[in-house]
C-alpha cells in the first residue's frame, strides 16, 4: 500500500529530516511510526500526503508515485495532520460537507456519507454546532471523520491523540481499531507515545533522526529485548541465601537487588519461573510475592536508537500536560546499556514497594503513570516501565483476542485474503504467542484476583457505549 | 475549468459564511470607511479654497480617495488569515485534497474583494446622503469593477507575502509599508498639480493612482475615454500579476 525507496529530505536550512527511509506498509495493516519529536516522522507523512516533495528517493501510495500522480495518490488517502485542520467557525456538519466539496463528491454522495460518519463517530447530537465550541477529542474525531469523508482505503493520523486527556485518547484508539478492523482502512500513524504504538499497531517503526532504525510487531520488538526479568520479594533475612542459590542455576543471568526484594534476568520468564520456585521452595525459601516484566518499548527504543526515548527527543515540540512527568521520569536516574538497565545512585530501595503495590488500576496508562508519581515514588523511571509491565499483561490479552477475531473474520471472507497473510506474517512466530499464553497464565497464578479485576475493568472501559457517554457527556468540557 | 470555477464557489462560500458569523468583524467592517470619509473630508476641507483645486468640494475631490483606501486597508490584511489557516492546519487539509490550487488563492481573493466591494458601496450611499453628486449609476458600477481589480491585486499580493513571510508581526508591517506609501504617491488626497515632480513620475507606476484616476473619472461622467481604457487595462494585469504570483508561491510552498 505504501512503499518508499530510499527517501531522504533535507530542508533548506540544512536539516537532514528524512535519510534514506526505506520503508513498505501492507495493506490493512495499522503501521505505527514511533520517534522522538524531531526525528522525521512528520516530514515522512508530509511527503507520503503530497504536502512536501523529497529531495531524493521516491515514494508510492496506493501504487501510485507521490511525485508523478500526485492527484491520484490525494483521492486514495485521507489524512489528519496533528494541528485539528477542522474551520473552528463552520459547524462540524459543514466541515464535513466542505471536505466532500473539496474530493468533488457529488452533494448526494456527499449528503448520505455525512450521516454515515456522523453517526460512525457519534457527532450526531452536536453536527449543526460551531466547532469552536467542540472539545479537544470531538474536534480530532472530527477531523478524522473529514479525512474519511471520500472513502479512503489509506488513512495518516500524525500524532493523533496529541494533547487530549486520557479518556478521549482511548476513546480515539477504539475508533482507530473500529476502522482498522471493520472498515479495513490501512492505516499509517505517527506518535511518541510508547504505549499508543504498542496498543495500536500491528507493526512499528522504530525512527531515530530521520532513518529507520527497525521494523517489526511490538512483541517481536520486545522479544529481540534479550531476558525477561523475574522479580521476586522474599521475606528478609534469606535474601543471601537465595541469591547464592539462584547464581548457581543455569538459567539465571544476571541478579539483581534491593532490600528484600530481588531481580533475576532469565531468557525466558514463563519458563523459568516454575524451576526458579521449585528450587526456593527445596531450600526453605518462602517467597512473597513475584512478578515478570517483559521488555518494555522504551528498552526497545534504547537498543536500536542508543539512547533513552526521552533523551532522544529534540528540544522542539509540544509541552503537553504530561511534560512534567515525562521530564521527572525516562532516562535520567537509570542508565541503559544493550537492553539491561543499570543502577546509578542509590535510589533503588523503593522497588520493592514498587512491585508489591502493583496491582495495575484498569484506568488508561497515562492516569496510572500519573498515580504513581502522586503516590511519591522517588524513581518514577520505574514506574514507567512498571506502567508499560501493568499495562502489557491487559493489553497482550487484549490484542490477542482482537487479533484472533480479525483472523476469523479473514478466514471467513474470502476477500480477507491478504488480511490472513499478514497476520500471519506479523505473527510468524506463534510460538512467541504461546509463551506469551504461558506468561499470563503464571501471573494469573501469583495475582489471580488482580487478574480477574483488570479483565473485568477492562471489558467495562472497552464497552461500546462507554465510549459513546463519553464521546457526548464527556465531550462537552 | 469546471473544477475551478466550483472549487473556488465551494471555498468563497465558506469565507463568506465565516465572515458573517463574525458580527462585530462585519460591524466595524462597514463603520471604518465612513470613519476615513468623514474624519479626512472634514480635515482637508479647506484645501478646496486653495486656488487650482480640481473641484468645488473637498469631498467630491476625496470621495475616490476614500473608496481607495477602504480597498487598501481591507485587503492587505488578508494574508494574515491565511496564516492563521496554514497554523491551524486547515491549509494543509485542503492541499491533501485534489482541490484546485488556483481555487484556494482565488477563493481568498474574491472574498476579500468583495467585502471591500460591500464596504464601497456603503461609501458610495453615505456619500450621496452628504451631498457627492455622482455623474450616473453606470459610473458607480463601473468603479466597483476598479475597486474589485485593485482590491484583487493588494489581497494577491498579501496571500503571496503571508506564505513568503510565513510570519504575522512581519506580514502586517509590509503591508502597511505597501500601501501608505503608495497612497500618498497617489492622487488619492492631493490632485497632481499640486505634488513634485519626482512624486508624480512614481504615480506613474503606481496601481493605486490608475485606481484613484479611472473611480474619479467615472464618478466626474468622461466614462469611455482611451485614458480609462488604459487604466483599467493596467489594473488588470496588476491583478492577474499578483494573483499568479500568490498561486505560484502557494504552490512552491511544498519546497
Amino acid at each position: 500500500m505504501i512503499k518508499t525507496d530510499s527517501l531522504t529530505k533535507t530542508y533548506s536550512s540544512g536539516t537532514k529530516a528524512l535519510d534514506n527511509l526505506t520503508i513498505h506498509v501492507k495493506e490493512g495493516e495499522v503501521f505505527g511510526f514511533l520517534g522522538p519529536n524531531g526525528a522525521g516522522k512528520s516530514t515522512a507523512i508530509k511527503i507520503l500526503t503530497t504536502l512536501s516533495i523529497p529531495t531524493s528517493g521516491s515514494a508510492w501510495v496506493s501504487g501510485y508515485s507521490v511525485l508523478t500522480d500526485a492527484v491520484k495518490v490525494r483521492h486514495s488517502i485521507g489524512y489528519v495532520a496533528q494541528e485539528t485542520g477542522v474551520d473552528y467557525f463552520l459547524s462540524g456538519r459543514e466541515n464535513l460537507v466542505l471536505q466532500g466539496r473539496m474530493y468533488r463528491m457529488d452533494k448526494k454522495d456527499i449528503y448520505h456519507r455525512v450521516e454515515e460518519l456522523l453517526g460512525l463517530f457519534d457527532l450526531k447530537g452536536s453536527a449543526d454546532e460551531l466547532v469552536s465550541t467542540y472539545s479537544g477529542g470531538m474536534r480530532r474525531k472530527l477531523d478524522i471523520a473529514t479525512a474519511l469523508i471520500h472513502n479512503p482505503r489509506i488513512l495518516f493520523l500524525d500524532e493523533p491523540t496529541l494533547g487530549l486527556d486520557p479518556h478521549s485518547r482511548s476513546s480515539l484508539w477504539n475508533y482507530i481499531r473500529m476502522l482498522n478492523k471493520d472498515l479495513k482502512v490501512t492505516i499509517f500513524l505517527t506518535t511518541h507515545y510508547l504505549d499508543e504504538a504498542d496498543k495500536l499497531s500491528h507493526r512499528i517503526g522504530i525512527l531515530h533522526k530521520g532513518s529507520i532504525k527497525i521494523i517489526d510487531t511490538p512483541e517481536a520488538l520486545k522479544d529481540n529485548i534479550k531476558g525477561d526479568s523475574v522479580n521476586l520479594s522474599l521475606n528478609s533475612g534469606v535474601k543471601e541465601r537465595a541469591i547464592s542459590i539462584l547464581k548457581g542455576n543455569t538459567v539465571v543471568k544476571d541478579i539483581l537487588c534491593e532490600d528484600s526484594h530481588v531481580r533475576v534476568y532469565v531468557n525466558n520468564g514463563s519458563e523459568a519461573i516454575p524451576g526458579l520456585m521449585k528450587l526456593l521452595n527445596e531450600h526453605g525459601i518462602e517467597i512473597s510475592s513475584l512478578t515478570i516484566s517483559r521488555p518494555t518499548l522504551d528498552d526497545v527504543y534504547l537498543k536500536y536508537s542508543g539512547v533513552s526515548f526521552k533523551e532522544g527527543e529534540s528540544s522542539e515540540g509540544s509541552n503537553p500536560w504530561w511534560a512534567q512527568w515525562a521530564k521527572k521520569g525516562w532516562g535520567k536516574n537509570w542508565k541503559g546499556g544493550e537492553g539491561e538497565w543499570k543502577q546509578e545512585g542509590s535510589e533503588g530501595s523503593e522497588d520493592g514497594k514498587d512491585n508489591d503495590s502493583e496491582t495495575p488500576s484498569p484506568l488508561p496508562s497515562p492516569l496510572r503513570g500519573e498515580g504513581w508519581v502522586r503516590g511519591g515514588f522517588s524513581d518514577e523511571n520505574k514506574d514507567w516501565q512498571k506502567w508499560q509491565q501493568g499495562s502489557d499483561n491487559q493489553d497482550n490479552q487484549e490484542w490477542k483476542k482482537w487479533m484472533k477475531e480479525d483472523a476469523a473474520t479473514a478466514a471467513e471472507q474470502p476477500a480477507g485474503d491478504s488480511w490472513e497473510k499478514q497476520k500471519e506474517a506479523w505473527n510468524t512466530e506463534k510460538g512467541k504467542d504461546e509463551k506469551d499464553e504461558g506468561k499470563n497464565g503464571d501471573n494469573k497464578k501469583e495475582e489471580k484476583n488482580g487478574d480477574n479485576n483488570k479483565e473485568e475493568a477492562w471489558k467495562k472501559w472497552s464497552n461500546a457505549s462507554d465510549w459513546e457517554k463519553w464521546g457526548k457527556g464527556g465531550g462537552k468540557g | 475549468m469546471i473544477y475551478l470555477l466550483s472549487d473556488t464557489w465551494f471555498l468563497f462560500n465558506k469565507y463568506v459564511r465565516i465572515t458573517l458569523r463574525m458580527p462585530m468583524w462585519a460591524l466595524f467592517t462597514i463603520i471604518q470607511p465612513l470613519i476615513w470619509l468623514l474624519i479626512f473630508g472634514q480635515l482637508f476641507k479647506n484645501m478646496a479654497s486653495i486656488p487650482g483645486f480640481p473641484s468645488g468640494r473637498y469631498m467630491d475631490f476625496f470621495l475616490p480617495g476614500a473608496v481607495i483606501m477602504t480597498v487598501l486597508f481591507g485587503t492587505s490584511w488578508s494574508g494574515v488569515s491565511l496564516l492563521r489557516e496554514i497554523n491551524f492546519g486547515t491549509v494543509d487539509k485542503m492541499l491533501v485534497t485534489p482541490v484546485s490550487r488556483i481555487s484556494i488563492v482565488m477563493s481568498r481573493v474574491i472574498h476579500s474583494a468583495f467585502t471591500v466591494i460591500i464596504q464601497c458601496i456603503i461609501i458610495l450611499i453615505v456619500a450621496l446622503i452628504f451631498g457627492v453628486r455622482l455623474s450616473g449609476f453606470g459610473g458607480a458600477l463601473l468603479s466597483l469593477v476598479v475597486v474589485f481589480l485593485l482590491a484583487a491585486g493588494f489581497s494577491g499580493i498579501s496571500n503571496g507575502l503571508a506564505i513568503w513571510i510565513k510570519r504575522e508581526e512581519p506580514l502586517v508591517v509590509m503591508g502597511n509599508m505597501m500601501t501608505l506609501p503608495l497612497m500618498f504617491f497617489s492622487s488619492a488626497m492631493v490632485p497632481k498639480n499640486f505634488m513634485p515632480e519626482w512624486i508624480k513620475i512614481i504615480t506613474m507606476i503606481n496601481p493605486i493612482d490608475y485606481a484613484v484616476e479611472a473611480i474619479r473619472t467615472f464618478y466626474t461622467g468622461a466614462v469611455m475615454s482611451g485614458a480609462v481604457l488604459m487604466e483599467v487595462v493596467f489594473l488588470i494585469l496588476f491583478a492577474v500579476a499578483a494573483i499568479s504570483w500568490a498561486t505560484e508561491m502557494f504552490i512552491n510552498q511544498a519546497e
